[in-house]
C-alpha cells in the first residue's frame, strides 16, 4: 500500500511552504520519507529528493545521516512524545550539535544549547537546561523540539503538525517563535498541518493533498480566494468561521478518504466530489496535471473553474490596490 | 515520595510477617512430630528433651511463635546435627561460595542477555532475533540440575575442558589466606595466579548452569522492551538529529528499555536462590544450596527451616530496595513534577 | 425477539461444540509456534497413554543381565544401574509430570480462582487477610516455599502437588480479584444493583467470560511450572520416591552414572521436563501475543 504516491514539488532557499490534508492522506509519511526515516515494514519504493544537487534517496547511510539535523532537520508534531524521558533537553540538544560539530567542546555545546533555548524564548534557559522533559509543560516541550531543529541551522525544517497538540494561546505563540527563528536564519520551511488557518499566516505557497497526491499547488492568495480543486474548496469551508457562525452547522467533506490499499483507477476524490461524482471521465481516468495561474492542480474541470474564477479574481485584485 | 515509601516499607514488613508466619506454621504446626523434625531423627532422648524445652512445645501457639521470631531475629537460628554446629555459623562459613557462584551467573547471564538482545533487535536482525526467541523459550523450560550434568558430561566427561564436580578448586591446590571469601578475589588479593585461573575454570560449568535460566529471562524481557521502545515516536526524533542506528539505540532506547528490567530483579534473585540449590548439588558446590539439599536427605530441618525465612526476607527486601532504586535512577520519579513553564 | 434472546444466551455463555473444536484445531494447525507446541503436546500425551499398551514393558522391572545397556532397538533409551528399561520409565514419568501438571492447573485455578473471587466480592477484612495470605506466599521464591509445604506435609508425589498448587494458588488469586473488582465498579452493574438485581449472578456472567483467555494463558504457564517443579522436587529427594520413575527422581538416579560414560540415564528424563514445558510456555507465549494484538 503506498501513502504517497507522485508527489512532486520544491521548496526554495527561504521559502515557507504549507502541505495540507485531512489525517490519513499522507503527509507524515511524505515528511519521515524526505528524510528516509520511515519505520520498517514501510519503505519508500522509488523517487528523488534533491538537496541542492544531490539526490537524497541515492546517499549511503552514512551520508543521510549527516544530512539529518545539518541540512534538514525535523519538528514533530507531538512534543509529549517527542523527547527522550530519561536524557536532560540541554544533553538532548547537545547531542545534536556534537554530532555534526565534533570540535565543538561540551562547554561550547552547552553554552550554544542556553542560546537555543533563548532564541526560543524559554524563560530561566540555563536553570531549564538541566531538566527533564517531564518537568516541562507542552508548550515549553515543543520549543525544545524546536531548539533541536535549529541547533545546527540547517537550511531546510520540516515542521509536522508542530502545533496540533498545543493549546489555542500556546499554538499561537510557538508559531511565533518558530517564525522568528525560521526568519533569523532565513531557512526553507516545509510546514505540514491540516490546519488551513496556520497555511494562511506562515506560508508563501500551499500543496493540498489528497490520497497521497498533491491535488492543488497555489499561492494562500489564490486558494483561499479562489480554489480550483473541489476538495480545496471543502476543505476551506470546513474551517471554523465566526463570520458564519449563523448560517447553520459547519459543512463537512461527505465520506472518507479512500482506502490507500485501493485506489480507484480515476481521480481518488471522485465519490466524494461534489461535481464530479457519477462523471464518466473523472471516474476513468486519472486527471492530468494541469498548471493553472502560478500553480497547478489535478482536476478535469480545472482550466473551466479557472476561467469561472477570473472576474473574481480581478474584482478582488481591483479591491487590494484600492 | 516519603509517604510511598513508608507505605512500601509497612507493605514489606507485613509481607515478611505474613512469610515468617506460614514458615512457623508449615513446620511447627503441620502433622509430624516437630521436635523430630528439628531435632533430627538421630537424636537421642536427651537431646529431643532438650530441644522440647527449648521450644516450648507445651507453651500456647502465640507464645511459641513469638520466641521463634525472637530466635531468628537475634541470630539464633537452631542447631545443625549434620554440621555439628549453630546453623548461623555453618551459614556464615559457606555464604561465600554461594554469592560468588550466583554473582558469576549473573554477570554471565546479564551481559549475555544484554548484547544479544541488543543484537536482535538493532535493525531487527531476523536470524539472531531467531536465535535469541528459540534460546529464550528452551532456557525457561530447563532444570538447572538437567543442564548442570550435560554440561559436565560433554564438557568435563568427554571434552575434558573444565574441571568435574569437585567444588571450588583442586583438591592438591591450596587456598589463598581468606579476606573476603570469594576465591577469585582472595586469591588475586594473595597474588596466586595459580588459584585465580583454577577458581575461574571451577565456576565456568556451575555459573553457565546457574546462569542460564535468568538469562533466557532477561534476554526476553530486554528484547520486549527494546523493541516497544525503540517504536517510540521520541526515537524518530533522535534519528532526524543525525544520529546513527547503534547510537540511537544504545544511547536512547537502551536507557529507556532497562528501567522496566530493573522490576525484574526480585525474580532473578528467586531464580538464582533456587537454582543455586538445585545446582550445587550436581557440581558438590561447598555453598548454602548443596548444604540445603543434603539436609533435607537427612532431614536436618534447622538448616532448611533457616533457609526458608531468610529466602522470604531477602526476596522480599530485594524487590523493595529495587523499588527504591527505580525511585532514584527514573528521572521521572527522582524530580517533581513543576508547571513553571 | 426469541432469535436475539439465543444469541445473547450464546455469547454470555461459551459451550463447547463440535464446529468450536474443529475451529481451534484448524486455528492452531495454521499458526506454526502453536502448532509445535501442540505437537510436542500430542506426542507426550501419546506416549503417555498408548506406551503401556504397546511397550509393555514394567519400568520397574529390574534385569541384571541387561545392566547399564546403550540405547539400541531392544532398549530405545537404554538401561538404567538395575536394568529397567529407561524407554519404559520415560513414558511412566510423562504420565505422572502430565497427570501431576494438570490437577495442578485444576486444582490452581479452581481454588486460586475462588480466593480471588471471595476476596473481591466481599472486600474489607476479608479481602484484607486473604490477599495479606496471597502476598505471604508470593515473597518466598516458589520452588523454595513447595519445598517447605514438601518438608511439612512429608515427602511423596501428592505432597509435593499439594505444594505447587498451593504456590499457584496466588497467581490465579490476583488475577481474578482484580477482574472482579473491575466489573464490580462498571456504572451498569451498580445501576442493576441499585435496582435491585442480585449481584451475584451479573459478576459471574460478566467476569468469566472476560478472565477466560488470561486464565487460560496463566493455566498453561503454571501447568510447565508443575512440571519443572515436581522434577526439583524429584531432585532434591522431596517429591517421588525411589523406585517411583519420575522424571526428576530419575535425573538424580543417572547424576552418577553420568561421568562413568553412562549418559542415557539422566539425559532423556530432562528432554522430557524440556519438550513438555517449552510447550506450555510455547502455548502461552503464543496466546498472550495473540490477545495483545487483539486487545490493541
Amino acid at each position: 500500500m503506498r501513502a504517497v504516491r507522485g508527489v512532486s514539488f520544491e521548496v526554495r532557499r527561504g521559502e515557507k511552504v504549507g502541505i495540507v490534508g485531512e489525517s490519513g492522506s499522507g503527509k507524515s509519511a511524505l515528511a519521515l520519507s524526505i528524510l528516509r526515516l520511515i519505520a520498517p515494514p514501510g519503505e519508500v519504493v522509488g523517487g528523488q529528493v534533491w538537496l541542492n544537487d544531490r539526490d537524497l534517496m541515492r546517499l549511503r547511510e552514512r551520508e543521510m545521516a549527516h544530512v539529518r539535523g545539518s541540512e534538514i532537520a525535523l519538528i514533530f508534531q507531538d512534543p509529549m512524545t517527542a523527547l527522550d524521558p530519561v536524557m536532560t533537553i540541554g544533553a538532548q540538544i547537545v547531542e545534536s550539535i556534537r554530532k555534526h560539530r565534533p570540535d565543538v567542546s561540551r562547554k561550547e555545546a552547552r553554552d550554544r544549547a542556553i542560546e537555543l533555548l533563548r532564541d526560543v524564548e524559554v524563560p530561566l534557559a540555563e536553570r531549564r537546561i538541566d531538566d527533564y522533559p517531564h518537568q516541562l509543560s507542552g508548550g515549553m516541550r515543543q520549543r525544545v523540539v524546536i531548539a533541536i531543529a535549529l541547533a545546527n541551522d540547517p537550511p531546510l525544517l520540516i515542521a509536522d503538525e508542530p502545533t496540533t497538540a498545543l493549546d489555542v494561546t500556546t499554538q499561537a505563540q510557538v508559531l511565533d517563535v518558530l517564525e522568528r527563528a525560521v526568519e533569523e536564519r532565513g531557512a526553507a520551511v516545509i510546514l505540514i498541518t491540516h490546519n488551513l488557518g496556520i497555511v494562511a499566516d506562515f506560508c508563501d505557497s500551499v500543496k493540498v493533498m489528497y490520497a497521497g497526491r498533491l491535488v492543488e499547488q497555489a499561492t494562500p492568495t489564490d486558494l483561499f480566494r479562489s480554489p480550483i480543486h473541489p476538495y480545496s474548496e471543502a476543505l476551506l469551508r470546513s474551517i471554523p468561521d465566526p463570520a458564519r457562525l449563523e448560517q447553520g452547522p459547519l459543512p463537512t467533506i461527505p465520506g472518507a478518504p479512500p482506502s490507500l490499499a485501493n485506489l480507484p483507477a480515476g481521480c481518488a476524490f471522485e465519490p466524494r466530489c461534489p461535481l464530479g461524482r457519477g462523471v464518466a471521465i473523472c471516474k476513468n481516468t486519472a486527471p492530468p496535471v494541469i498548471p493553472i495561474g502560478q500553480g497547478v492542480a489535478e482536476c478535469h474541470f480545472a482550466e473551466e473553474r479557472w476561467a469561472d474564477n477570473e472576474t473574481m479574481r480581478k474584482e478582488a485584485a481591483a479591491d487590494d490596490r484600492s | 515520595m516519603i509517604s510511598f515509601l513508608r507505605m512500601r516499607l509497612a507493605g514489606a514488613l507485613a509481607t515478611i510477617f505474613g512469610a515468617s508466619l506460614i514458615s512457623f506454621i508449615l513446620l511447627r504446626v503441620l502433622p509430624g512430630d516437630p521436635v523430630r523434625l528439628i531435632a533430627g531423627p538421630l537424636a537421642s532422648e536427651q537431646a529431643l528433651e532438650g530441644v522440647r524445652r527449648q521450644l516450648g512445645i507445651d507453651l500456647p501457639l502465640p507464645v511459641q511463635y513469638a520466641r521463634y521470631i525472637g530466635g531468628f531475629v537475634t541470630g539464633d537460628w537452631g542447631f545443625s546435627f549434620t554440621a555439628g554446629g549453630p546453623v548461623r555459623e555453618v551459614f556464615a562459613s559457606r555464604i561465600a561460595a554461594t554469592a560468588e557462584l550466583a554473582l558469576f551467573a549473573f554477570v554471565i547471564a546479564f551481559t549475555a542477555a544484554l548484547i544479544l538482545a541488543l543484537l536482535a533487535t538493532y535493525r531487527r536482525n531476523r536470524i539472531i532475533d531467531g536465535f535469541v526467541r528459540v534460546i529464550s523459550t528452551f532456557g525457561l523450560g530447563t532444570p538447572q540440575f538437567w543442564l548442570a550434568m550435560i554440561l559436565l558430561i560433554v564438557f568435563f566427561e568427554q571434552l575434558n575442558l573444565f574441571p568435574g564436580p569437585s567444588g571450588r578448586l583442586d583438591a592438591s591446590t591450596l587456598a589463598p589466606p581468606r579476606v573476603t571469601g570469594l576465591l577469585t578475589v582472595d586469591s588475586l588479593l594473595a597474588g596466586r595466579w595459580d588459584a585465580f585461573s583454577q577458581a575461574i575454570e571451577h565456576l565456568i560449568l556451575p555459573a553457565l548452569s546457574l546462569g542460564f535460566v535468568p538469562f533466557a529471562f532477561l534476554v526476553r524481557l530486554l528484547r520486549a522492551n527494546l523493541l516497544e521502545m525503540s517504536r517510540e515516536p521520541f526515537i524518530v526524533v533522535v534519528r532526524s538529529k543525525g544520529i546513527g542506528y547503534w547510537a540511537t539505540h544504545t544511547r536512547h532506547v537502551l536507557p529507556n528499555a532497562f528501567l522496566p528490567t530493573l522490576t525484574a530483579s526480585g525474580l532473578i534473585l528467586a531464580e538464582l536462590l533456587t537454582g543455586s540449590v538445585l545446582v550445587e548439588k550436581v557440581f558438590a558446590w561447598p555453598g548454602i544450596g548443596a548444604l540445603v539439599v543434603d539436609s533435607i536427605l537427612r532431614q536436618d530441618y534447622a538448616v532448611v527451616q533457616s533457609f526458608i525465612l531468610l529466602t522470604a526476607v531477602l526476596y522480599v527486601g530485594v524487590s523493595f530496595l529495587v523499588d527504591m532504586l527505580y525511585g532514584v535512577i527514573d528521572p521521572r520519579t527522582r524530580n517533581p513534577v513543576s508547571q513553571r513553564g | 425477539m426469541s432469535a436475539q434472546t439465543t444469541i445473547i444466551k450464546r455469547t454470555a455463555r461459551p459451550r463447547i461444540t463440535f464446529e468450536g473444536v474443529t475451529a481451534a484445531l484448524r486455528f492452531i494447525l495454521l499458526d506454526p509456534t502453536l502448532l509445535i507446541a501442540f505437537l510436542l503436546m500430542v506426542l507426550l500425551v501419546g506416549l503417555a497413554l498408548l506406551g503401556p499398551l504397546l511397550w509393555g514393558i514394567d519400568p520397574l522391572k529390574l534385569d541384571f543381565g541387561a545392566v547399564f545397556a546403550a540405547p539400541s532397538p531392544q532398549h530405545p533409551m537404554g538401561t538404567d544401574s538395575l536394568g529397567r528399561d529407561i524407554f519404559a520409565r520415560f513414558y511412566s514419568g510423562a504420565q505422572i509430570s502430565l497427570t501431576v501438571g494438570v490437577v495442578a492447573v485444576v486444582f490452581g485455578a479452581v481454588l486460586g480462582g475462588a480466593v480471588g473471587l471471595i476476596a473481591g466480592m466481599s472486600g474489607g477484612w476479608v479481602d484484607v487477610l486473604l490477599m495479606r495470605t496471597m502476598d505471604a506466599i508470593l515473597a518466598f521464591p516458589p520452588l523454595v516455599l513447595a519445598m517447605a509445604i514438601t518438608i511439612g506435609l512429608g515427602a511423596g508425589i501428592e505432597t509435593a502437588a499439594i505444594a505447587i498448587i498451593v504456590t499457584t494458588i496466588p497467581w490465579y488469586a490476583r488475577l481474578v480479584r482484580s477482574d472482579v473488582l473491575r466489573v464490580r465498579s462498571m456504572p451498569f452493574i451498580e445501576a442493576a444493583v441499585a435496582i435491585g438485581m442480585a449481584r451475584w449472578p451479573m459478576i459471574r456472567r460478566h467476569v468469566v467470560p472476560h478472565i477466560m483467555p488470561t486464565l487460560l494463558i496463566q493455566a498453561a504457564a503454571s501447568f510447565g511450572y508443575a512440571i519443572l517443579a515436581l522434577a526439583a522436587l524429584g531432585f532434591v529427594g522431596l517429591g517421588a520416591q525411589i523406585p517411583t520413575p519420575e522424571w526428576g527422581a530419575m535425573i538424580t538416579e543417572g547424576l552418577s552414572d553420568a561421568l562413568t560414560g553412562r549418559w542415557w540415564v539422566g539425559v532423556f528424563p530432562g528432554v522430557g521436563i524440556l519438550l513438555a514445558v517449552t510447550a506450555a510456555n510455547l502455548f502461552a507465549d503464543r496466546a498472550r501475543d495473540l490477545l495483545d494484538i487483539r486487545a490493541e
